[in-house]
């Protein structure tokens, strides 16, 4: 391997992008490879996009503890993210892109293909399937192993035990499903990086700070769009729906508003998929759909 | 034109803080607590002093509660001591950050332990980096006097910082002497009603005391240090406007009896008057020797320091305070502002005053003769406490 191969993770907060990265490095060290795993700290929440890197390397000692801006490989836990964040920020020319996607390799690649390999593997589907929830974490586990050979597969295994207990035949079965689904697409000579333009987030100078740090707008939910955070919305079955309200008066965001025609109806801005309406709705209207 | 009066140190404060008509004053009565808080409140119980009296359940309770009055743009006065401030600590740096131009006398006291009542500079010196501008006083003219710059100073809208006022605990707390005052007209003049351009006002509702991400903490902290440095220039105009006001002159490093000094000492706080004597009889012996009196700690005055010490041969450092493993803060903060000059004076610190120990005019003298005799040693670096016994 290089001598050095660093990893940033996308997911969102529950999604266990942290989780992956541990046991990444968990599973290099026990290989007798230096690694190392870290969150990007803050005040992340469950469906918010989170971050986390990996170092790898052989055998030199890795001493750098910055977030990682260039890295090797990037792997997407959330195919949602895709159209929100720049995912292959900074990703080196020849680097690697795993990427959870229920669509084909050909049609992620237009997307979000340029330099480098891009692997593709539905993991929502595989841990639905085999974990009953859509925690992708393992999968995208072996995803990575087929698309990078970064650790061998096997060697993932044990510290999948230790973690999961109980749950880590499923996980482990999961991730060698991943690992035999990946599809990889190699970069084609010449390929560009996507064009899309994210918006850069622009900080103030410290002499645009107000005197004490004072901030005069008024903070307000209202402007908050946890509308991004969800991988699943609610959809309404109308013929079951009796317009009780139930979902409205459950919804943690209380975006769910009664329509004209008395329908409970929920906001997609604010909805962050959590999926209590579904469980609430004792008439079975609502299912959670992927977006 | 005022009156002559005797007051103890402690209650020219609270003198001091009545005439700048206050509106609010917390404490936790307790000892360490001072006769400053328990004046105030005699005088708002005797209808002397129409101000709100906050009494804490602690002194951590006490700033805390003091941020809330100030950020509701209430003139807060607080005044603490030793453990008391201790105590308080994390708030001091919350009031700094918050930019609330709170003022607060400290009487110096030394930290338990062994549990001490008596004064040193231990927790002036463990206070040094919260942000506040910091004053020494060193009579009790000075005390009442420095109050209403503290005041001025703090409130001025290119400050907008607390400001501490420091007096010895014991040595000057606890001391009767002649105090000229003022008319409260005159120090209405002086020290008119400000506007903080953010306050608590449930009509503009503003957020204080946000979190920030490391995208942000730099830049606000940045904006802090960049006004305590700043407000240098707003202490030298008060203290010229007082001087004209009032007749007594204060600045940034005070001097005495330095013209042509080769040696100096320097002191912080009432030390310094003792020192004066021990200056006047070496020079009466034909010793050049002068002192050089620190009176404003932070924000440090570099300039006016380097240009008071830059001629000496040897600068002779006290410091009331250990600073456990290393040299005494006061000794190595102005190595640091020297350090890069190319004329500049050799440094011998001594630490002595501690816990209330007393060091007499002999003892100055001595303190002199020994920092001479280092110096042509070569025993720089050595730290030395002063009348300590060995044995
Ligand atoms: S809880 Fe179910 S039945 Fe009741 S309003 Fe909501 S969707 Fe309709
Ligand atoms: S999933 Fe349902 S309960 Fe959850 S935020 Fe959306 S509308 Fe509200």
């Amino acid at each position: 391997m290089d001598e050095l191969v660093e990893i940033r993770w996308h997911g969102r907060g529950g999604q266990g992008a942290v989780t992956s990265a541990e046991l990444l490095a968990l599973t290099a060290i026990r290989e007798g490879k230096v690694a190392q795993a870290f969150p990007s700290f803050g005040p992340e929440r469950r469906g918010a996009p989170v971050i986390a890197f990996n170092r790898i390397s052989k055998d030199k000692p890795i001493r750098a503890r910055a977030a990682i801006a260039e890295p090797d490989i990037v792997i997407v836990l959330d195919p949602g993210l895709l159209g929100i964040i720049d995912v292959a920020h900074g990703l080196k020319d020849g680097g690697t892109l795993v990427v959870n996607s229920p669509r084909e390799l050909s049609a992620v690649n237009s997307e979000i293909g340029g330099p480098w390999r891009l692997a593709v593997v539905d993991a929502t589907r595989i841990a639905r399937d085999i974990l009953k929830r859509p925690i992708v974490n393992t999968a995208m586990l072996g995803a990575l192993v087929k698309a990078t050979g970064i650790v061998n597969l096997e060697s993932l295994f044990q510290p999948l035990q230790e973690r999961f207990g109980r749950l880590a035949e499923s996980n482990i079965k999961a991730c060698r499903e991943a690992h035999k689904e990946t599809l990889i697409m190699e970069p084609t000579p010449g390929a560009k990086r996507p064009e899309k333009v994210y918006p850069v987030e622009k900080w103030p100078s410290w002499k645009e700070l107000n005197i004490g740090f004072v901030v005069t707008e008024v903070g307000s939910a209202r402007g908050y769009q946890t509308g991004y955070w969800k991988s699943e919305h609610p959809v309404r079955d109308n013929e079951r729906c009796i317009k009780c309200g139930m979902c409205a008066l459950f919804c943690p965001e209380d975006c769910i508003r009664q329509t004209e025609e008395g329908y409970f109806e929920a906001d997609d801005f604010y909805c962050k998929g959590c999926g209590i309406c579904a469980r609430e709705c004792w008439t079975g209207a609502v299912t959670m759909v992927e977006v | 034109m005022g009156r002559r009066v005797a007051f103890e140190s402690s209650c020219a404060i609270a003198e001091a803080a009545k005439m700048a008509n206050i509106d609010v004053c917390a404490a936790y009565p307790i000892t360490p607590q001072t006769h400053i808080v328990e004046r105030i409140a005699q005088l708002i119980a005797d209808g002397e002093l129409d101000a709100n009296y906050m009494p804490v359940e602690s002194e951590h309770s006490a700033l805390s509660g003091c941020l809330g009055s100030s950020a509701a743009g209430a003139r807060t006065f607080i005044a603490t001591a030793g453990q008391g401030l201790e105590l308080m600590h994390e708030v001091v740096y919350v009031a700094s950050g918050m930019r609330l131009p709170i003022v607060m006398a400290v009487c110096n006291r030394a930290l338990s332990v062994p549990l001490s009542i008596w004064g040193d500079h231990s927790d002036a010196m463990a206070v040094r980096d919260t942000g506040w501008i910091q004053i020494f006083a060193e009579n009790a003219q000075q005390a009442f006097d420095l109050t209403l710059c503290a005041f001025r100073i703090a409130e001025d809208p290119a400050v907008l910082l607390p400001t501490m006022l420091h007096i010895d605990g014991f040595h000057l707390s606890h001391v009767i002497e002649p105090v000229l005052l003022p008319e409260q007209e005159e120090v209405n003049e002086f020290l008119p009603r400000y506007h903080h351009p953010f306050v608590l006002d449930p009509k503009s509702p503003v957020t204080m005391g946000d979190f920030a991400t490391p995208a942000l903490y730099t830049e606000a902290k940045v904006g802090q240090d960049v006004a305590l440095r700043n407000s240098l220039k707003v202490i030298l105009q008060v203290f010229q406007e007082f001087g004209e006001r009032f007749g007594r002159d204060y600045s940034p490093v005070e001097t005495y009896k330095t013209e042509g000094a080769e040696v100096l000492l320097l002191t912080m706080g009432s030390f310094s008057e003792v020192a004066m004597e021990a200056i006047d009889r070496v020079r009466g012996a034909g010793e050049k020797v002068g002192l050089v009196r620190l009176r404003l700690w932070r924000p440090f005055p570099f300039e006016q320091f380097r240009q008071v010490v830059n001629q000496a041969r040897l600068l002779i450092v006290l410091d009331r305070a250990l600073s456990f493993g290393g040299p005494g803060p006061v000794c190595s903060e102005v190595q640091a502002a020297l350090y890069h000059l190319r004329q500049r004076p050799q440094v011998v610190g001594f630490i002595g005053g501690l816990g209330g120990r007393d060091i007499s005019v002999e003892g100055f003298q001595d303190m002199v003769h020994r920092g001479i005799n280092k110096a042509k040693q070569g025993k720089l670096g050595e730290i030395e406490v002063f009348d300590v016994r060995e044995q």
